[in-house]
């Protein structure tokens, strides 16, 4: 035998004493709580219960870049039911009546919260303070009744800021399933859209617990001493990268008009300044059961207000859309700054039996790229289109960030639609749809889709030399021992354009502005030089969609903003002055206009 | 031909004999655990577990009277069929959502019950054969992926608490196959370290305790300082490992070391378990009497919990006899594990006495409050038909082993 192996002899005896031990351990912890501990449990299991009381730490505060609130806590008061205390008894009758809602109603909601028959399920939350002074002044009669002192989020509410914020609620079956079980159970408040959803983990904390002792009234006996809680963990504080200041501008810039979107983000690192999505909902009444009448006017208005239009809502991007088609026909060298078409723009192009028209009837005669940007000129980009084909079309347009998401740290995201021959042929039919179809995906309009996000992020590649940040929201996070971590700006693709394609864009793009038949060159701010396109998006519903996108100053961009109205008309009408007001009150907070606008203001 | 019978004077009927009675104790404790129950389903249980109880019987008779070449021979195709069992189960899973059962009509069929038996037989096959030294890196390693295959199908249904088994396993039979105690240590020394090093006291404490095994185990000087860094690099990185988890996952591993962070479901049931088992006192309040059973205080007490049961019902004198049956089958499958001629026959008693012990330890422990909520039932004694047929399957192989001691 080799030393150190053992014989099967010793093995048994090893095996023996490793079992007799163990079991002996065993018998020892039996004998130990069935005579030492016997009188102390015994009581425990005749008179007494356990109720497991959850403490939920304080939810994460959200603040804007300046540490000013945007989502705060308040309190307020749950209500809870025992379910073995409630079945033989009118408890759950006059509950109901003070809660004004049917016994069925509560039952279920009873049913949806229950973990055991001892254990409190939740029924409502936020109760009225009135509510509670009825269950406090009569509590011998709703034995079973368990309220405790909560708390609510609490949303800024002149901020239009829902289609970032979110809101919580309670979480439903399904998420149960899907979501890990150690750290959400029946009951729990999470994050259900935005950034109380996308940050849940974060803003949520880790939950505490306090065993307490019940006698068989129902009475709270005290804490259970020999089983030691756990202390909850606060939730993580945000900062945000949005700016409170330029959020209530583009809110206002909307002015009368009901709907639409505005996304405006710093391209030197992605941080998203404001986001507004039009109509927008109080995320409050989210926060609470939402009264059926509010609930119904809402799902019943013909505006849509539950559209995340900024991260959902797909448009045609319409003549915004034209620096992709002029940046992919640059780069394929189909053009160069010089160069025109041969069918000059008399107000409209005939492709064959069919013509295509201008925005501008009149015409704009022959231009270069950088007039046709200038101008908007529809007859260039649809000779442009034909000759590009729709396989670059689509590779440019994906290469640009379109038809797939963005990455933002928000939930619902829309990827848009960047249609090509699969897309044609599966919609349409094989050989059933022509290259007429070019001529309108060139100047935005047709099936191509896009989110006001999508398009935001393309300019902001233009601004910052072909460079695109992932758009984020989260600036830092706070996390409950007060260290802060910043999330910084993370890189996502470079545009497909050379510096030469990016220089020629930039230089029509200011001409739009600035030039003398630029289409928005009412828009311009004095003190500094602003790029910019219009964007006018055929609506078969209504009147056209108003686009602009623009960013400043031009030479050094720290600022891109897209907004859309919807049925605002042309986009130097409505988009390009809301633009204008966006960036305008951006420049002059942080001090970049010239000398020459402060005069003017002074004067 | 003529049909093979059990010959009663080759048979070991006092082993039987233990496993009945703690089937029967099972039945009655079902019985009790549900007796009160508002849900006439519930009541029922002990009437499936009966049905089970045939069902095992058949099966322990099967297993028996087959050759003992069939299992030898067999060993490793059972271990493929198991295997791609597994991977099913897993594939009809994510289309349904339960991955740890096939659902044919009313019966739920779990094959990591019967992996078990089939990675049992497939080491045993491997130790038997294997002309290495039991020190040997490459015996070692084989036997490793052996068990780590189904153990990783195992732990993404996820069951945590079945997968332990396998690795428990694994380590009982390389000791059995002559693998020295130094070297046994040895080879699970690196997780020590990663557990050790949690605190920075133990760890210093445990790497100074292995220094000395290897000073006076004199394994090699070259291996000495192996080892040692391998225990170094495992102990350093429990921090970095640790701080790179996300705050869930380090939830999970919290709370499967300490219920009482869970406490919805592992810390109450242990609660209540402990307050079941010291309620009972020496002779227990008495059967179908258990007041904690009653009000339904302990949640899955016919299943993971049925020890508590007996505890308030029959008191620290029914566990005692309790233990004493388990104590009895694990000493008389050890006798017949260093009895038998047969390497292989010897390896399956030792590893099938080691899966009973280790599921009777970490269930008992778990209701005592000495070990965490995993969710292993409680041999021939917790409800759930798979179980039940398993612990016959063994208990078959056991007295299989027993009669076939002299083959060669």
């Amino acid at each position: 035998m080799t030393p150190g192996r053992t014989s099967k002899q010793q093995r048994f005896i090893i095996g023996v004493i490793v079992i007799s031990l163990l079991l002996s351990l065993l018998a020892a912890r039996m004998f130990y709580l069935q005579t030492f501990r016997h009188n102390e449990l015994y009581t425990q299991s005749e008179n007494n219960r356990i109720r497991i009381q959850s403490v939920v730490p304080k939810r994460g505060v959200v603040m804007d870049r300046e540490r000013r609130v945007i989502i705060d806590n308040r309190a307020s008061y749950t209500l809870e039911l025992v379910p073995s205390e409630i079945n033989n008894t009118q408890t759950a009758n006059l509950i109901a009546d003070v809660l004004e809602i049917s016994e069925g109603e509560l039952n279920r909601r009873i049913r949806k919260n229950i973990t055991g028959r001892f254990q409190p399920a939740l029924v409502k939350r936020d109760l009225a303070f009135e509510k509670v002074a009825i269950l406090e002044e009569q509590n011998e009669i709703f034995p079973g009744a368990v309220y405790r002192k909560d708390q609510a989020r609490k949303y800024t509410t002149d901020l239009g800021s829902e289609c970032f914020t979110g809101y919580v609620g309670e979480i439903s079956s399904e998420e149960i399933e899907r979501l890990d079980r150690s750290i959400y159970r029946a009951g729990t408040v999470i994050g259900k859209a935005g950034i109380e959803k996308y940050y849940d983990r974060e803003l949520r904390g880790i939950e505490g617990t306090e065993y307490l002792e019940i006698a068989a009234s129902g009475q709270i006996l005290g804490v259970l001493e020999s089983q030691s809680g756990v202390p909850e963990e606060p939730g993580s504080d945000l900062i945000l990268t949005i700016d409170i200041d330029i959020q209530k501008v583009a809110v206002e810039s909307f002015g009368e008009f009901c709907c639409g979107a505005a996304v405006v983000i710093d391209p030197r690192n992605g941080e998203v300044l404001a986001m507004v999505s039009k109509p927008s909902n109080d995320a409050n009444i989210f926060s609470s059961v939402i009264p059926s009448d509010v609930w119904n006017s809402i799902v019943s208005d013909s505006n849509n207000p539950l559209l995340n239009r900024p991260l959902a809502g797909l448009y045609p991007p319409g003549s915004i859309y034209k620096l992709v088609i002029a940046g992919a026909g640059l780069e394929l060298g189909l053009i160069d700054k010089i160069s025109v078409f041969p069918s000059s723009c008399n107000g409209w192009y005939q492709f064959g039996i069919r013509p295509f028209g201008c925005w501008n009837k009149s015409g704009h005669a022959k231009t270069n790229i950088v007039q046709a940007i200038e101008q908007s000129c529809d007859v260039y980009f649809y000779q442009l289109g034909y000759q590009l084909g729709l396989e670059e079309y689509f590779r440019f347009s994906q290469a640009c960030g379109f038809g797939k998401k963005t990455g933002i740290d928000l939930p619902i995201e829309a990827a848009g639609n960047t249609p090509n021959k699969e897309w044609y042929d599966n919609r349409i039919g094989k050989d059933q749809w022509t290259l007429a179809v070019l001529l309108n995906l060139a100047i935005g309009q047709g099936e191509i889709l896009a989110t006001p996000l999508q398009l935001a992020q393309f300019y902001c590649g233009i601004a910052n030399n072909g460079r695109v940040y992932k758009p984020h929201m989260l600036k830092s996070e706070i996390g409950p021992d007060g260290r802060e971590t910043s999330r910084g700006g993370e890189f996502s693709f470079y545009l497909p354009f050379s510096q030469n394609t990016l220089d020629i864009l930039n230089e029509a793009i200011v001409g739009v502005v600035h030039g003398e038949k630029g289409t928005a060159r009412g828009s311009k701010i004095k003190g500094t030089t602003m790029a910019g396109k219009t964007g006018t998006a055929q609506n078969p519903h209504g009147e056209n969609h108003s686009w602009f996108v623009g960013f400043a100053p031009a030479d050094n961009p720290a600022i891109v903003a897209c907004v859309i109205i919807e049925n605002a008309g042309h986009g130097s009408d409505h988009a390009a002055p809301a633009v204008k007001k966006i960036i305008q009150t951006y420049l002059e907070k942080h001090n970049l206009l010239t000398d020459d606008y402060k005069l003017t203001k002074a004067n | 031909m003529a049909i093979p019978v059990i010959k009663s004077y080759e048979f070991d009927w006092k082993l039987v004999a233990a496993a009945m009675l703690l089937s029967l104790f099972g039945l009655l404790l079902i019985f009790s655990a549900q007796y009160y129950s508002d849900d006439p389903g519930a009541r029922d249980f002990y009437i499936k577990q009966m049905i089970w109880l045939v069902i095992a019987l058949i099966a322990f008779a099967i297993v028996v009277n087959l050759p003992q070449r069939f299992y030898d021979f067999g060993a490793y195709i059972f271990y493929a069929v198991i295997v791609l069992l597994l991977i099913t189960v897993l594939l009809v899973g994510a289309k349904t959502g339960v991955s740890r059962w096939f659902s044919i009509g009313p019966i739920n069929f779990q094959p990591s019950e019967f992996a078990k038996v089939a990675v049992l037989l497939a080491l045993a096959r491997y130790f038997a054969y294997s002309k290495l030294p039991p020190e040997s890196v490459k015996r070692l390693f084989f036997s490793f992926i052996i068990v780590a295959v189904p153990v990783a199908l195992i732990l993404k249904q996820p069951d945590l608490g079945t997968s332990l088994v396998f690795f428990v396993l694994l380590f009982s039979l390389w000791f059995f196959s002559g693998l020295s105690p130094l070297y046994l240590f040895l080879v699970i020394s690196p997780l020590i370290s990663l557990v050790a090093a949690f605190h920075w006291i133990a760890w210093v404490i445990y790497l100074t305790i292995l220094l000395i095994i290897l000073i006076f185990g004199r394994p090699g000087l070259l291996f000495s300082v192996l080892m040692t860094i391998i225990n170094l690099a495992f102990g350093v990185m429990t921090p970095l490992v640790w701080n790179k988890l996300a705050e869930y996952q380090k939830m999970r591993i919290l709370i499967f070391l300490d219920p009482g962070r869970d406490p919805h479901r592992a810390g109450y049931q242990i609660i209540q378990s402990i307050i079941s088992i010291g309620s009972g006192g020496i002779l227990g309040k008495g059967y179908l009497d258990g007041s904690q059973t009653r009000l339904e205080y302990l949640p899955v007490r016919h299943t993971d919990f049925v020890f508590s049961v007996l505890g308030e019902e029959l008191g620290f004198v029914g566990g005692l006899v309790m233990l004493i049956l388990f104590g009895f089958i694990l000493i008389r499958g050890m006798r017949i594990a260093i009895k038998c001629r047969s390497m292989f026959m010897g390896m399956v008693s030792w590893g099938a006495v080691t899966i009973i012990f280790f599921q009777m330890l970490v269930n008992l422990g778990m209701t005592l409050g000495l070990m965490p909520v995993t969710g292993l039932p409680l041999p021939f004694v917790s409800y759930g038909g798979t179980s039940l047929v398993f612990f016959w399957v063994i208990i078959g192989l056991l007295v299989l082993a027993d009669r076939r001691w002299q083959d060669y």
